[in-house]
């Protein structure tokens, strides 16, 4: 799965990247996976699965999607 | 001792070429500590009412605040204010940099500046003394040339120069001002007056340190220490280092508010090719900084290929370029994109005002209402990159249809007629930046209400304060504010929200604070400022003291816009925000206008304005000691 870290998020990755490839043994949902990555919830502003805005709060991913998560633009 | 002052105002006038050193009052600093509320107390006081803004008469006014120079990262900011040529009302425009802090090391809080010199000067300011120098030599001449000639002509490499390029010259209404090459008082057509003045530089050089006007400095030095450690551990701060302002482009893509095509649209195709990763792919050479700032949000760019060759002289294009001559003109080449930006610099032109008034030429052109033969045979549709550039280039010198671009988009609409007012997209004849109010509804009540025209730096984005457990709210509690809102939201609420806003990025720009500093946009926090303004005046503050200083200056800006004879009618928004937007994410999304002239009304009372008229009523002026300006504006 390709993960894009839109705006602050990519300060919660040790390595500060902005995109990640993972491999999910399983679907899992998207607050698993930010659990995992130690990415808070509440910084999350948008979740975008392969270009579409997510319907749901808590989606469930799949080998393969494209995530694009996005913090809060503050402007400026 | 007024402890974080110097004290001291210099007082310029260019028609007799007097140049006299007038100490500050000490309580007139403690109501207007210096930057927009010194620069609009000076305006009020010292400009005669409706004088023509790029007459004479107009006085000019580079003000620095409280806070400036202070060593702490964002405490570099001063003013330049002045009847705005391009509102016709109170004009106004910060910038960070090295000069503010450089002027109040040579001993100076302020200059005010009268009259107009038969020739072109510039000022020279160092430790205490200044001198006005014959810039006839200069006048022409592009910025880097300028500042290497007056460096050598006064001989002294760490001299920091304010000035005006072409654009300035030629009286360009949005013309810029830029200091060191890459820092731009952009806004409100400030370089126009300096050009009206004659007046091509302001060169200054000093020795002094603010330390020693502060009351404690052994605490500030602790407290700047402190802070230059805390951005990196700030999500905020740490991301307006890592990507500065181009890094929020991305996201207002995906959010459906990215201005595309004149704000027709809030989505662009060619996002994935301007956006930050490919910023910094393709152009991104280093960060750098202003005065004693860590958070180094400063782009330097540079194109060694091809056909857009940029340098690295005039610094890299801040968001407001890249989304202003990118998405809103339908471009997607970042090259190209990041040369517009450099010529904007090189000219000092505002690259907003220009990148919209040109985004406003491409609807003309579109819809038949400029002809080939009016543009000079540029085939001005959305998305041609040389007729942008070349556009930029007619605007500067005033060549054909530039000569009538350079007034503005909102003058140059009742030139073009028909249809082309409502392809305006600006408020008070300021064009809009790019952010879409219809995304984010506080902005455009910034946009709607601010004294300087459309403006984005009026108070909080909506955007950052929906979520109550994250970083940025958290930081806005401090403040007041105690319930997380939808951005979409125009509720009693969300005015309340936008007014702390306000006064809260008031009191930024007058102690010389960056907007990107103090919470919820930065890392800061409010118990940090607080003693920030301890440790340099030895008074023991609170909030409310703060947002007080805030809604003061704000309300004596007002106060000369209605002397000026503004109206509650000019607080508004373009017809294109109560339309709804072709495409994105909130596609078919659009203002409801009754629910935006319910939360003004809303938000004149709150603020103790009329109702009806807008004006500042006398009760809320006496309270905040602006009782003696009442009788000037009919204040009931």
């Amino acid at each position: 799965m390709e993960l894009h870290l839109g705006g602050h998020l990519n300060y919660y990755d040790a390595q500060h990247r902005n995109r990640l490839e993972l491999h999910l043994q399983e679907p899992l949902s998207l607050n698993a996976l930010l659990l995992q990555l130690n990415i808070p919830r509440c910084e999350v502003m948008l979740v975008v699965v392969n270009g579409e805005l997510a319907s749901q709060a808590n989606p469930l991913l799949v080998n393969g999607d494209r995530l694009d998560l996005y913090s809060s633009v503050g402007g400026g | 001792m007024k402890y974080g002052s110097t004290e001291k105002l210099l007082r310029v006038n260019l028609t007799t070429g007097a140049v006299k050193i007038e100490t500050l009052d000490d309580e007139l600093y403690r109501l207007y500590p210096g930057g927009k509320a010194l620069a609009a107390y000076l305006l009020i006081k010292q400009l005669p009412a409706h004088a023509d803004p790029l007459g004479q008469d107009n006085r000019l006014v580079i003000a620095n605040g409280l806070l400036t120079g202070a060593p702490f990262s964002t405490a570099s900011r001063f003013t330049i204010a002045a009847l705005s040529p391009l509102t016709g009302g109170y004009g106004e425009s910060e910038a960070g940099g090295f000069w503010g802090p450089e002027l109040k090391n040579a001993g100076f809080e302020a200059i005010l500046v009268e009259g107009q010199s038969p020739h072109p000067v510039y000022l020279w300011v160092a430790d205490g003394q200044a001198e006005l120098r014959d810039a006839r030599h200069l006048w022409g001449r592009e910025p880097a040339a300028v500042q290497a000639a007056i460096r050598e002509e006064l001989r002294d490499d760490l001299i920091r120069v304010l000035q005006i390029g072409l654009g300035g010259e030629n009286r360009i209404r949005y013309a810029a001002v830029t200091s060191d090459l890459r820092h731009f008082n952009g806004r409100n057509g400030m370089g126009a007056v300096f050009g009206s003045k004659n007046l091509k530089a302001i060169a200054v050089r000093g020795h002094g340190r603010y330390l020693d006007l502060a009351y404690d400095p052994r605490g500030l030095i602790e407290l700047g220490r402190l802070l230059a450690r805390q951005i990196k551990e700030h999500p905020l701060g740490w991301d307006l280092y890592d990507k500065g302002t181009p890094g929020i482009l991305g996201g207002l893509n995906a959010s459906g508010i990215l201005p595309t095509r004149n704000f027709h649209a809030g989505v662009f195709e060619g996002v994935d090719d301007i956006k930050w990763e490919a910023y910094q792919s393709k152009i991104l050479t280093a960060r750098r900084s202003c005065y004693a700032c860590a958070v180094r949000c400063k782009r330097a760019v540079e194109v060694t290929e091809g056909p857009y060759r940029v340098s690295e002289t005039y610094g890299g294009p801040e968001y407001e370029a890249v989304a202003g001559f990118g998405s809103n003109c339908g471009i997607s080449n970042l090259e190209a994109i990041a040369l517009a930006n450099e010529l904007c610099n090189r000219f000092t032109l505002d690259t907003i005002s220009t990148s919209a008034t040109i985004a406003f030429a491409m609807e003309c052109f579109e819809h038949g209402l400029l002809t080939p033969g009016q543009t000079g045979g540029l085939d001005l549709c959305f998305g041609n990159v040389d007729a942008m550039l070349r556009l930029i280039e007619k605007i500067a010198t005033r060549e054909g249809l530039g000569d009538l671009l350079a007034e503005g988009s909102a003058r140059a609409a009742r030139v073009i007629g028909g249809e082309a007012p409502f392809f305006t997209i600006e408020v008070k004849g300021q064009e809009l930046s790019m952010h879409d109010p219809r995304g984010k509804v506080a902005v455009g009540i910034g946009f709607a209400v601010s004294e300087i025209g459309a403006d984005h730096l009026v108070s909080f984005h909506d955007t950052l304060l929906q979520n109550p457990d994250s970083v940025s709210f958290k930081g806005a509690t401090a403040l007041g504010i105690s319930k997380a809102l939808p951005a979409r939201e125009l509720s009693p609420e969300k005015v309340r929200t936008f007014w702390i806003g306000e006064n809260w990025s008031s009191f930024e720009k007058t102690v010389g604070l960056c907007y990107f500093g103090p919470a919820p946009r930065s890392f800061i926090q409010v118990n940090e400022v607080l003693q920030a303004m301890r440790l340099a005046t030895g008074r023991e503050l609170n909030v409310q003291d703060l947002l007080t200083i805030g809604e003061r200056a704000t309300n004596l800006a007002r106060v000369l816009n209605v002397r000026e004879g503004f109206t509650s009618a000019k607080d508004r928004l373009p017809e294109r925000m109560f339309a709804p937007l072709e495409a994105g994410a909130l596609k078919g999304v659009a203002i409801s206008r009754s629910d935006f002239q319910e939360a003004l009304q809303q938000l004149y009372l709150l603020k103790g304005w009329d109702p009806q008229t807008g004006i500042p009523t006398r009760q809320r002026l006496e309270a905040l000691a602006l009782g003696w300006c009442t009788d000037w504006i009919g204040a009931t």
